[in-house]
């Protein structure tokens, strides 16, 4: 049974959020927060209805012909709905936030229609069914999130967005041209026709490969692979609920989950590793890690820290999937989750931080465990997931690696495994340290930078909701990864499906 | 090709002129009706306004898309060659919807526009009638006489135009660009001329299977071209747009860049791939002055101060992007160029429309804000987010990014290039890109500036916002919704 | 062998047009003009195209006439021009600059005729392509090297009239309806042209009288 309609209104809540959010006038900020509340939760439910059915075996799919030779194309498949499941859930968190975070600050009528957008996008990445319709949704992802970026106005912010733009158009460029290329080439294929690249014969090899290398260089730049990565601590100049989004699943994400969909959707493992380009992959990947680590180590602010571990962490994904055989491919993809739930409560916390006791430095954090410790908390759960203790989800993700490594008989992975880990924790330990154990303004020792009581608890309720909530989820994906519908479950679903056909 | 053009000799031909006239003089007698009334409110305009769509709505209907239709008229001895097709009807109604914005935002415009001169309303509704008319005849004639008439009705008519300003400085631009239409014009009549002498006709159809290779063919459509391109502002002709549009009233830039400049460009491209289809080289050679178009254009928008000089230069960089339909037409295999006929169509649609709504966007923003220089959009983007956002809308198609009809265009045009190999106009297309992003971003990156000092403005009527967001809109939204209008391009010709 | 009167008919417009072009004197230039329409016709007369001749007395030579002497600001009483167009001197010396960007262009377009005209190989007879020829010569050489606007204009309608003979020198007599369609059209155009830029000439000098009268202080440019 075909059921076209579904992915369409799942775009639709977000898509036309936005323009019923420019009608709305700046003052009305309890309808544009009724509304954005009621379209998130509408989302969810659509998703969640979306998942179920996909359990049932139902066809989503649903396509139209742009120009000739390539078509707007949606589908549903086990990926696709782990990214969409997220971007509906962290949609939702981030928007309680947002409301809380933004109260009384101007424009927020621009700030919530783009931010409508860029989830749109988000999802319809998530949801496409063909690199045309995946391109499409890439660049309007670009767009939306450049007035979010440069939300402040202030010379910083327009020098970050400048600069998030000469990356990401650059970037789009050169993937538009690779999918240009890949449809003179063979014309359309729709995600999961692996055999059409592979029946091409050992001849077209050599122009694949520059093809694989082209597409890489596309999405890299959103992925922020090493040495595309530059525009990501810039941007770090948003306000905590774009950096929270930008990291956990929107842009870092897309191109992760790009550079996934090429791997195996577009190419095939089989053909990527006959290529002799997983090798290529993991030796960029592991680069990433080791290089964002060390330069998180030498952060002194809290977010632009965050924002290279975020380089770092994203680079699991690549390396997952660069990993030849089921383990990788499940670590990879469980960690498109994972790294996103408790990368958005690490940057909640950031922002709760900055929001109540206007704390930007790591120095300045002693002792603000005793002040919030529900934050605090929240910070050392996801800090500890990034590290990789269980029961938090991030130990899924090593643990899996750990395998995927063994199991494709790259050994040397292990190595940078632990060097990683210990970099994650000599770089987190030390914030742990400082929260809880060392004596700040809390215990009477001089002053918070810029204390604002915000609300009846520790600080504003709308901060503090949401990440309560995905602290929560971080830990339950951990501990309950074994039962069905959980990312663990969708990613086995999805590395069945790659590699026993 | 020529089929695609509708001059294959198995086209209907057809009785019924009476839709055709009607379209061709309807806009005359509108514009003869508002000389005499001059309607001071918009709501008039657009009942009128509505009445040429009708026709052609009733032209359309009358024509089998598939075959398209050709008329011969007989003035006494003098026999003159219409047709009409998929592609002519939607240039049609291209002119019709960009004139039809630029005429509703008139009244509005000139009660707004603190420096007005009450004489040049008078003016401007004939003329707007006239270039409109011509317009519509350009697209519909295949004789080399029509074209004439239409191409000079047309370029009096915007010298016209731009000089309604009543200024010194619109009235010296206008002198230039007077004497360059008419260079022009003395290049195209005596390529005519020698054509005329050479074969004694003037029908492209039948010149297309008269003419052979030698010296006056190629002098002839050298002239031709010469001048067509002088009038459409190619590189390195270019430097007369951006004075005339500086002091030009905002809707007749729109026009003006929306429509008039592919005119000339229309003809100039006909004309190559009826006489030297096979010209390979010389396509090359325009090819070249493409890629320094879109570069050029693309560094000067970048550069300049005045944000109607951004818009100017980037229509000079974009028509580059419509000079490489030469080398991707002329001499190439037949699946290259199915990719960049309907890339090429494509890219001027989506550029007239796009770059009329950004005139129109820009013109509410200048008038708003009293500020000519894009660094007096500081802070723009909280006091007319509206404007802005219409502004923004044009802007993605013009980058050409998705989903909007420049990025279906380029990626069309891309397409036709790497499927020939043509990898220089790869390059030029991607530089493209990246320069037009930046003169865009660069518009908005002022905008967005938030500590920016309190200028005076006041805003302008929903009425002039609505118009210039309908066209944007339209430019944004239509990527992705180009199969049908491109199976009309397709069809056009294929019936035979 | 060209028929003696016909010879000089060509050899009148070529001075006359030679005359308008570069006389110094703008009154006399454009007297000089209004003669050279008035052999024009002529021209046209002999050749037994009555209609054309009408057409070009009327529009050619007394109608642009009148648009010339309006932009000098000439009437029958006042018979100085005056306007600001004074301070232009013309020819402007020639530079290696300017004879890159315009006479090149200029002597391009000559050479190209040349080869096509050599190319065409009927038997060439009358006069009238050697004067058209001789026509386009100068004016292209004039328009290469003015600035002034009216004679600028000036040249413009000589290299028109220089192309019609041209044209009526190639057609055949199956083509002779078109030909006539594209010189009535192209007169009319020139016609236009001239009025619209001597219609500005004025506009313009207007302007600036009432700039310069006006005081300085609330000029936008300072």
């Amino acid at each position: 049974m075909s059921q076209p309609w579904l992915p369409l209104f799942i775009l639709a809540t977000s898509l036309l959020v936005a323009p019923l959010i420019f009608v709305l006038p700046e003052r009305a900020w309890r309808a544009r927060a009724v509304v954005n509340l009621s379209a998130a939760v509408l989302k969810l439910v659509l998703v969640a209805l979306l998942v179920w059915g996909f359990y049932q075996g139902r066809d989503y799919s649903f396509g139209f012909t742009v120009v000739d030779g390539a078509a707007f194309f949606l589908q549903v498949d086990a990926l696709g709905l782990m990214f969409a499941g997220l971007s509906a859930l962290l949609w939702l968190a981030t928007t309680v936030y947002a409301i809380g975070y933004l109260e009384d600050s101007p424009n927020r009528k621009r700030f919530f229609g783009f931010f409508s957008l860029c989830i749109a996008s988000t999802v319809g990445i998530a949801l496409a069914g063909n690199l045309f319709t995946f391109l499409l949704f890439y660049e309007l992802l670009t767009l939306a999130t450049y007035p979010l970026v440069v939300h402040r106005g202030h010379d910083k912010a327009l020098q970050a967005g400048t600069i998030y733009l000469r990356y990401t158009l650059s970037g789009g460029l050169v993937l538009l041209l690779g999918v240009v290329a890949l449809h003179a080439l063979v014309g359309d294929i729709a995600f999961g026709q692996r055999e059409r690249l592979a029946d091409l014969g050992p001849e077209a090899h050599p122009m694949l490969t520059v093809l694989f290398l082209v597409l890489l260089l596309g999405l890299g730049v959103k992925a922020a692979l090493v040495p595309l990565h530059g525009w990501l601590p810039r941007a770090m100049v948003a306000p905590a609920p774009v950096s929270a989004l930008l990291h956990a699943v929107a842009v870092v994400k897309a191109g992760a989950f790009g550079i996934v969909r090429l791997v195996y959707d577009v190419y095939g493992i089989s053909l990527v590793h006959e290529l002799g380009l997983l090798m290529l992959l993991s030796v960029i990947a592991t680069v990433t890690i080791l290089y964002g680590s060390v330069k998180a180590l030498s952060q002194q602010e809290l977010k632009p820290r965050l924002a290279y571990s975020t380089v770092s962490q994203v680079s699991y994904i690549v390396l997952g999937i660069s990993l030849f055989g089921p383990f990788g491919t499940i670590a990879g993809l469980v960690h498109l989750m994972h790294q996103g739930l408790m990368k958005v409560t690490l940057f909640y916390c950031a922002g709760n931080y900055a929001e109540e006791l206007g704390i930007h430095r790591i120095d300045e954090l002693d002792g603000a465990g005793r002040r919030m410790p529900m934050t605090s908390l929240a910070f050392t759960v996801g800090a500890l997931g990034m590290i990789g203790l269980p029961p938090v989800a991030g130990f899924i993700t090593k643990w899996y690696l750990g395998m995927g490594a063994v199991q494709a008989g790259m050994s040397w992975v292990i190595v940078v495994l632990m060097a990683s880990s210990l970099l994650n924790a000599a770089y987190f330990l030390p914030i742990l340290h400082r929260l809880w154990f060392r004596h700040g303004p809390a215990h009477g020792h001089g002053n918070w930078p810029e204390e604002r009581n915000l609300g009846r608890f520790e600080t504003s309720a709308w901060l503090l909701l949401p990440t309560a909530a995905t602290t929560l989820f971080s830990i339950l994906v951990g501990l309950l990864a074994g039962m069905t519908f959980s990312p663990l479950d969708l990613a086995t679903f999805v590395a069945t499906e790659e590699y026993l056909p | 090709m020529i089929e695609r053009l509708g001059l294959s000799p198995l086209t209907i031909q057809a009785e019924s002129m009476v839709a055709v006239w009607v379209v061709l003089g309807l806009p005359l007698l509108l514009g003869a009706v508002g000389g005499l009334v001059r309607p001071a409110r918009g709501w008039p305009v657009a009942m009128a306004g509505l009445l040429p769509l009708l026709a052609l709505a009733w032209l359309w209907r009358d024509v089998d898309s598939e075959a398209g239709r050709s008329w011969m008229i007989e003035i006494g001895s003098l026999a003159l060659y219409w047709r009409i097709n998929g592609l002519t009807l939607i240039l049609i109604a291209l002119t019709y919807l960009i004139g039809l914005a630029s005429a509703l935002y008139t009244p509005a415009y000139l009660r707004e526009d603190p420096q007005r001169e009450p004489r040049g309303q008078a003016w401007f509704w004939p003329l707007l009638g006239i270039l409109i008319s011509s317009l519509s005849l350009i697209w519909l004639a295949v004789d080399l006489l029509s074209l004439y008439f239409g191409l000079e009705l047309m370029g009096l008519s915007a010298v016209g135009l731009m000089l309604l300003t009543g200024k010194v400085d619109a009235l010296v631009a206008g002198l230039r660009y007077l004497l360059l239409a008419l260079v022009g014009s003395l290049a195209f009549l005596l390529g005519v001329s020698l054509l005329l002498g050479a074969w004694g006709r003037l029908d492209l159809a039948g010149l297309a299977r008269a003419v052979e290779p030698g010296a006056p063919l190629w002098v002839a459509v050298a002239l031709l071209s010469a001048g067509l391109l002088l009038k459409a502002a190619a590189f390195p002709l270019h430097a007369w747009l951006a004075p005339v549009h500086a002091s030009a009233w905002i809707p007749i830039s729109a026009l003006h860049a929306g429509l008039v400049v592919k005119a000339s460009f229309f003809i100039a491209l006909q004309l190559w791939l009826v006489l030297v289809p096979e010209a390979t080289v010389a396509a090359w050679a325009i090819g070249g002055m493409a890629g320094a178009a879109v570069i050029w254009g693309g560094v000067m928008a970048w550069r300049a101060a005045k944000l109607k000089d951004v818009l100017a230069w980037s229509t000079v960089s974009q028509l580059g992007y419509l000079l490489l339909a030469f080398p991707l037409l002329i001499g190439t295999d037949s699946a290259v160029a199915a990719l960049a006929w309907e890339g090429t169509w494509l890219q001027l649609a989506a550029h007239g429309l796009a770059k009329a709504a950004m005139f129109l966007a820009a013109g509410n923003l200048i008038l708003a804000t009293g500020e000519i220089r894009v660094a007096g959009l500081a802070g723009a983007s909280r006091r007319f987010p509206l404007s802005l956002l219409s502004f923004g809308m044009a802007a993605i198609s013009l980058v050409g990014l998705p989903p909007s009809m420049g990025f279906t265009a380029k990626w069309l045009l891309l397409h036709a290039a790497l499927t020939g190999g043509h990898w220089p106009w790869l390059a030029v297309l991607g530089i493209g890109t990246l320069l037009s992003a930046a003169y865009v971003f660069r518009v908005f990156r002022y905008s967005f500036i938030e500590d920016a000092p309190e200028y005076e403005f006041h805003p302008v009527p929903w009425g002039m916002d609505a118009i210039a967001l309908l066209l944007a809109l339209s430019a944004l939204l239509l990527g992705l919704a180009m199969e049908g209008p491109l199976d009309l391009l397709r069809g056009a010709g294929e019936g035979s | 062998m060209p028929p003696l009167e016909e010879t000089l008919l060509a050899a009148g417009l070529l001075l006359l047009a030679a005359l308008s072009l570069f006389d110094r004197h703008l009154v006399r230039a454009c007297s000089w003009f209004v003669a050279f329409g008035l052999v024009v016709t002529l021209a046209w007369a002999r050749l037994g195209l009555v209609w054309l001749a009408l057409l070009e007395l009327v529009l050619g030579a007394v109608l642009t006439g009148a648009f010339l002497f309006h932009a000098l600001g000439v009437t029958p009483s006042v018979r100085r021009p005056r306007g600001f167009f004074a301070h232009w001197h013309d020819p402007v010396p020639l530079t290696w600059g300017l004879a890159l960007e315009r006479l090149l262009p200029a002597l391009a377009v000559l050479a190209m005729l040349g080869v096509t005209l050599a190319a065409l190989d009927d038997d060439s007879s009358g006069s009238l392509r050697p004067g058209g020829l001789g026509l386009l010569v100068l004016g292209l050489w004039a328009f290469a090297l003015h600035r002034h606007l009216l004679r600028r204009l000036l040249a413009f309608n000589v290299i028109g009239t220089g192309i019609f003979l041209l044209l009526m020198s190639l057609v055949g007599p199956s083509a002779m309806p078109a030909a006539h369609g594209l010189v009535v059209i192209g007169l009319v155009v020139a016609l236009v042209g001239t009025a619209l830029g001597a219609l500005l000439v004025r506009r313009i000098e207007a302007l600036e009288w009432a700039h310069a009268a006006a005081p300085r202080a609330d000029d936008p440019s300072t």
